[in-house]
């Protein structure tokens, strides 16, 4: 046979192999990345066992795909079920999965840690005792659900729809919760988002209306982390491979970061600021680019509301492009490299590098903020709006390179429904003096409560620790040991934590081969669906064994969360007089209770586009598809839809405002995708806004007033923050000359790498990796306080104090002190995580509680052998619940950075201990009140917030107005 | 070009589909031992051992290639310099070309030239010279169809004619100048010497010098018998060398100065071996016998 023959049989053979749907070149290969099982294979896939070694003890499995619960990120896994035994045996990548394309941190192999952990919680727990005293007893899902339910609807009944509250750490999912919450008429949602991103979110919203952005990194040419992203944080798997994928086609990569973090060590150039110092230095960025006339000038002519802020702020002058450049000039001279080096402790030399670094990124100038300095300092919100004012400057904004506003990057299906949001204003969370706040004021509602207003009825958290997680925990303590504060507190997590001590049921949920959820995530420019499902129960359909109930797979009583909430709707409103619960009743049979594969089936057939063609290509269902890859790529390469002409079929007897805003009579298309959208005001004729005109042609813009990127702000000058309407420095409540003699600030908002807050502690793979968080201080201060290494210091803080181990390192500033949130678990009796939870001592003298430790980790016997050999004693040093509350008076982010005092510890310290007066944490929290401009004085317009900003649950507009009269 | 991809994947290790492939080549299919006493203890399939100035796998030379992938707007992958990958994206240009209008096929057949005689024939053809001599024969029939299917593309491909970077910027190996350079390094260091030189190969000299073998990398083993015998040692390379440069240059034909580079390089090492087998041959050879 001749070459030429060879070549044409090999190409028939792989165009017939590829058109079965399989693949011709299966892994490992270096050519085809297919070092993954290829996918024709997931249902018999051979492996032999490595323990069985010399002798070929073949294990064989059904690879079924998951998404990963243990963060945000979403990444995609592959469940080995053993088909002899039908459990577990691993978690491996997914490599069908767009987001992590089969690359996982450590986190998501170690899933198999907590579905094998001894100490799981496996049934329904209802406390016997006093709350918090540790005695529990095994109940019924039944009369959980019946308990629960009915204490539920008599609320409702009764118009006390605003004691019900569902408190939520990570979701995980897109909306499904709170869609429960709508069909209940309840303002009842309540996030950990003001601990977390709102700093980072405000920056984002003020600019261009969303409030996430969603960097290109692969194809940048700069990038700019203020963040520590190769290594922890929000999609850190999924942007750091793609970062990896820069550097090597030659992007430069700056990194802020005070501690020489994992991701400083991969930077070209990293910036060591002092803490707070951010957005001086990107702001003497800017100045750079502005004054050297280095920026995208028909980028900013076309796309900045400069005529705006010329009317606003410099009504001296006629409004044209060239005089805004004068006025920009004039605005940001005096952010020069000097003030820069001055205010961060950062040389001007290295700065000006910077800028030059910048400068030459054109539009491929991909940044990123999320945490870090924007959760904090006090207006740490004008870090990621400092930051993001360099995207607009270059131009880089929704273009190859650049960064992209999160909703372009995110599909989020329409539901089955989609009950309209609650009736009714909450000020539990949305309290008037936070008009601006991204989201609910929820670390404060122990001081909302202690304060009297308002109390809560039945109390659910969800995967959610605040006692341990949020500031002020003691204070969290107190008042959800108060029955009259807090009628019934429900738990629902996988796992123990610090908060379900505390609960009155605790109700096990499944971790992320347990369960249903769907969501998207803004991992780079396209948009995707990752499917997270029950392994065991996908694994027995494809073996055409149907499955009901998720609890008949999951290990014990181990429930899922969809169906817990459908069926509890379905018992609050068990004849549907409420209306509530025809919003989880099936479409396809009347009258009986809709079940999770309809509610799927739903989306994935009506509302994402392209995949029911993709699976009939495959011979099945979109569900089935679904079930079968765990993810779908809808479009790849959005591109930027702000400069895309709005179709004229969407331009009915517009409007138009002087300033080229565009307004509609023509109803909004129904998308299918309902990824949460700022809604910027009507037009006074009631015409919606749809888009902006710019030279002549009507284009889509952005969902903010103007519809252009918001250089300056009117939302924040109307609102009473006329000193910030444009990026601007706001000197941090740490800043130098804020603290006091002898105070330092500590730096708490990092993470471990393998760590995820409460989530982790039972993956005994992740416990031993990392286990113990030291205080970071240089070796200057160390000896200004004479600690060396491994020995004990009292970290002072306003309310309280915590003893830790110094770790001397010139890893961190001097000056500056740092210590990981990830560590300090603890457990009060005998219920809880062995594996990396201290068990301790609580002790209250009036308002002065203490934590002493009773034993540290060590090994036990338990049904996995690996407890007997546990080396490690060590679980860390809770800090948080020294921490008083910070919040931002206009973002509502707590601002975790501390002003503290480090000394060498008392004879009588000891490693753990804390210490922490209540009663101060609450002149704190006054003190930090004080600072805020509430609506009832600032609103322009008689509301409470202005409309156009998100809001998980949004009431009607007929709700945003003030209540008369305000007391308060 | 499916029969390059092809070609590449079965220098990938072997799997349940390899027998597949194997049959629609017509080749015998490979086991598992086969290809571990090949590549991973014989011939390593990586362009930086044989166009690396250390001999080794990385450096220099695998940065050139991985530049080659960013020229071409592609990251380079993990292992940019493997034989499978190269195959697989000359396979992967080749198939541009093709598809291309025929105004853009130049666009294409450029770096898939440059591909071709740069990273390619620069050292392929030797590296599967020496797989005829040592592998086994699933390998040796694969090997046959690599070199037939290269063979016929460095016909078809414009040549500039001058030497590949890789081999232009090779530092001498035996720069009478300069100072005296450790004689085994530079005889393991294929660029350098002209020669490969497997781990049969050390085996072989063993055998035909009567001398004891030492279990251990190349460049152990070989210290170890020249401690034993260093003169008989220094010949046998030498004799080695002249062989060696004896094959190169028949491949002149096809692959002209790439040839001759190659046979001039052994030629030189055949010589300097040569002139060092007068007592203390070893000393004079630059080998240090001294237990290792």
């Amino acid at each position: 046979m001749t070459l030429d023959e060879l070549n044409r049989r090999l190409s028939a053979a792989r165009a017939a192999t590829e058109a079965r749907g399989e693949t011709f070149y299966p892994g490992p290969s270096r050519i085809h990345l297919a070092a993954y099982p290829p996918k024709e294979r997931w249902d018999h896939w051979v492996e032999l066992d490595s323990r069985a070694w010399p002798e070929r003890r073949e294990h064989r499995y059904m690879l079924v795909p998951t998404t990963c619960f243990n963060c945000e990120s979403a990444c995609g896994l592959l469940a080995y079920v053993d088909q002899a035994t039908h459990q577990v045996r691993k978690f491996e990548g997914n490599p069908e999965h767009p987001g992590s394309r089969g690359r996982n941190c450590a986190k998501g192999p170690a899933t198999i840690n907590q579905v094998t952990d001894p100490d799981r919680i496996l049934y329904p727990l209802k406390r016997a005792g006093a709350r918090g005293e540790g005695s529990w007893v095994q109940v019924s899902w039944e009369e959980a659900l019946s308990d629960i339910a009915r204490r539920i609807g008599r609320a409702i009944a009764e118009n006390r729809h605003n004691e019900v509250m569902y408190h939520v750490g990570r979701p995980g999912e897109d909306g499904f919760t709170e869609r429960i919450l709508a069909a209940w008429g309840v303002d009842g949602h309540n996030s950990h988002t003001n601990v977390c991103s709102s700093g980072g979110r405000a920056g984002y919203q003020y600019w261009m209306g969303y409030d996430r952005p969603s960097p290109d990194h692969a194809n940048a040419r700069v990038i700019l982390l203020v963040s520590a992203h190769l290594e922890t944080g929000h999609y850190f798997n999924p942007h750091a491979q793609r970062v990896i994928d820069a550097k090597q086609n030659g992007a430069k990569l700056i990194v802020f970061d005070t501690r020489l973090s994992n991701t400083a060590t991969h930077a070209d150039h990293w910036v060591s600021s002092y803490p707070g110092s951010e957005a001086a230095i990107l702001l003497a960025v800017a100045n750079y680019l502005i004054q050297h006339n280095l920026y995208n000038r028909e980028f900013v002519r076309r796309w900045f509301n400069w005529q705006e802020y010329l009317e606003a702020e410099r009504s001296d002058l006629v409004p044209t492009f060239e005089n805004f450049e004068r006025a920009l000039k004039d605005r940001y001279r005096s952010y020069t490299f000097d003030f820069a080096a001055r205010e961060s402790g950062v040389d001007a030399e290295t700065i000006a590098e910077i800028a030059r670094v910048v400068s030459t990124a054109g539009t491929r100038l991909s940044t990123h903020n999320w945490r870090s300095a924007a959760a904090g300092n006090e207006g740490g919100w004008q870090v990621s709006r400092s930051l993001f004012f360099l995207n607009a400057l270059m131009g880089a904004v929704a273009v190859p390179g650049g960064t992209y506003p999160n909703a372009w990057n995110k599909f989020v299906p329409r539901p089955i429904y989609t009950p309209p949001h609650p009736p009714r204003w909450n000020e539990l969370t949305w309290p008037l003096e936070y008009p601006l706040a991204m989201n609910e004021l929820s670390f404060l509602l122990p001081h909302f409560l202690k304060d009297g207003r308002g109390r809560i009825d039945v109390y659910f958290t969800r995967v959610y620790n605040p006692v341990w997680t949020n500031p002020d925990g003691f204070s969290w303590i107190e008042v959800l040991t108060d029955e009259q504060l807090v009628g019934l507190h429900v738990a629902l997590t996988p796992t123990w934590n610090e908060t379900a001590y505390f609960a009155d049921y605790v109700l096990p949920m499944g971790h992320s081969s347990e369960r249903h959820d769907l969501h998207s995530y803004e991992t780079h420019d396209a948009q995707w669906i990752g499917f997270r499902q029950p392994v065991l129960r996908a694994a027995r359909v494809r073996m055409n064994q149907p499955v009901r109930d998720t609890r008949e797979v999951n290990p014990g009583e181990v429930w899922e969360e969809n169906e817990f909430w459908m069926d509890l709707t379905w018992r609050i409103d068990p004849d549907g007089q409420l209306g509530i619960r025809k919003y989880v009743e099936s479409k396809k049979a009347p009258g009986e209770k809709l079940t999770v594969d309809e509610y799927y089936a739903y989306a994935f057939e009506h509302s994402v586009p392209g995949l029911p063609e993709r699976a009939s290509a495959e011979g099945l269902t979109p569900l089935q598809y679904m079930r079968r890859y765990g993810a779908f790529e809808i479009e790849r390469t959005i591109g930027p839809i702000y400069a895309q002409e709005v179709p004229p079929d969407d331009l009915q007897d517009i409007g138009e405002d002087h300033l080229g805003r565009v307004y509609t009579r023509a109803p909004k298309d129904p998308s299918p995708n309902v990824v949460p959208q700022p809604s910027p005001d009507p037009d006074a004729e009631g015409r919606r806004a749809v888009g902006v005109r710019i030279d002549g042609k009507i284009l889509r813009g952005f969902p903010t007033p103007s519809g252009r990127l918001e250089f300056y702000s009117r939302t924040l000058a109307r609102w009473g923050w006329t000193e910030c309407t444009v990026p601007t420095y706001l000197p941090s409540h740490v800043h130098p000359d804020k603290l006091e003699d002898g105070q330092m600030p500590l730096i708490s908002t990092f993470r471990l790498p393998v760590h995820i807050h409460t989530r982790s502690a039972n993956a005994k793979w992740l416990d031993e990796i990392a286990h113990t968080n030291p205080l970071w201080i240089h070796p200057v201060d160390a000896a200004r306080v004479g600690v060396r290494t491994a020995q004990l210091v009292r970290v002072e803080t306003e309310i309280g104090y915590f003893v830790v181990k110094a770790w001397v390192t010139e890893g961190i500033r001097p000056g500056v002190v740092a210590c990981s949130h990830h560590m300090g678990r603890w457990k009060v009796g005998d219920n809880g995580q062995r594996q990396l939870m201290a068990t301790v001592a609580l002790q209250q003298r009036g308002s002065t509680w203490d934590l002493a430790r009773r034993t540290n980790v060590e090994p036990y016997p338990s049904t996995d052998p690996d407890t007997g050999r546990i080396w490690w004693t060590d679980a860390g040093v809770h800090q948080n619940m020294t921490f008083p509350v910070h919040p931002d008076p206009i973002s509502g982010q707590h601002c975790w950075h501390q002003a503290v005092r480090v000394r060498r510890a008392e004879p009588d310290d000891a490693y753990g201990d804390i210490s922490v007066d209540t009663e101060k944490a609450r002149i704190v929290y006054q003190q930090w009140l004080q600072k805020t401009r509430p609506a009832h004085r600032y609103s322009p317009d008689r509301t409470r917030r202005p409309f156009w900003l998100l809001r998980p649950l949004k009431p009607p507009k007929e709700h945003f107005r003030l209540p008369e009269p305000v007391t308060r | 070009m499916e029969l390059l991809r092809a070609l590449g994947a079965l220098a990938e290790p072997p799997h349940p589909e390899t027998a597949r492939l194997a049959a629609l080549l017509e080749l015998p299919v490979p086991s598992s031992e086969e290809y571990t006493r090949l590549f991973l203890f014989e011939l390593y399939p990586f362009a930086s051992v044989y166009l690396g100035d250390e001999g080794m796998l990385g450096g220099e030379a695998r940065d050139r290639i991985a530049g080659f992938w960013r020229a071409l707007g592609e990251p380079p992958p993990a292992e940019p310099d493997h034989l499978a990958v190269l195959l697989s994206l000359y396979a992967h240009l080749a198939d541009l070309e093709r598809k291309a209008p025929p105004e853009r096929a130049a666009v294409f057949r450029r770096p898939r030239a440059a591909l071709l005689w740069e990273h390619l024939l620069s050292w392929v053809p030797i590296f599967l010279d020496k797989l005829q001599q040592t592998g086994p024969p699933a390998y040796v029939a694969w090997g046959g169809l690599v070199r037939e299917v290269l063979e016929r593309e460095a016909w078809d491909m414009p040549y500039s004619g001058s030497l590949p970077l890789h081999l232009r910027s090779a530092p001498p190996a035996w720069d009478a100048a300069g100072a005296r350079p450790d004689v085994l390094v530079t005889m393991l260091t294929p660029v350098r010497s002209g020669l490969i030189l497997t781990r049969s190969d050390v085996g072989r000299a063993a055998r035909d010098l009567g001398v004891g073998l030492r279990a251990g990398e190349r460049r152990y083993a070989l210290h170890a018998m020249a401690s034993q015998d260093p003169g008989r040692l220094v010949r046998w390379l030498a004799e080695y060398a002249r062989e060696a440069a004896e094959a190169h240059r028949r491949l002149n034909g096809w692959l002209g100065p790439v040839a001759d580079f190659w046979a001039r390089r052994a030629r030189n090492t055949a010589d300097y071996l040569a002139n060092a087998q007068t007592s203390p041959p070893c000393e004079r050879a630059g080998i240090d016998h001294r237990a290792p």
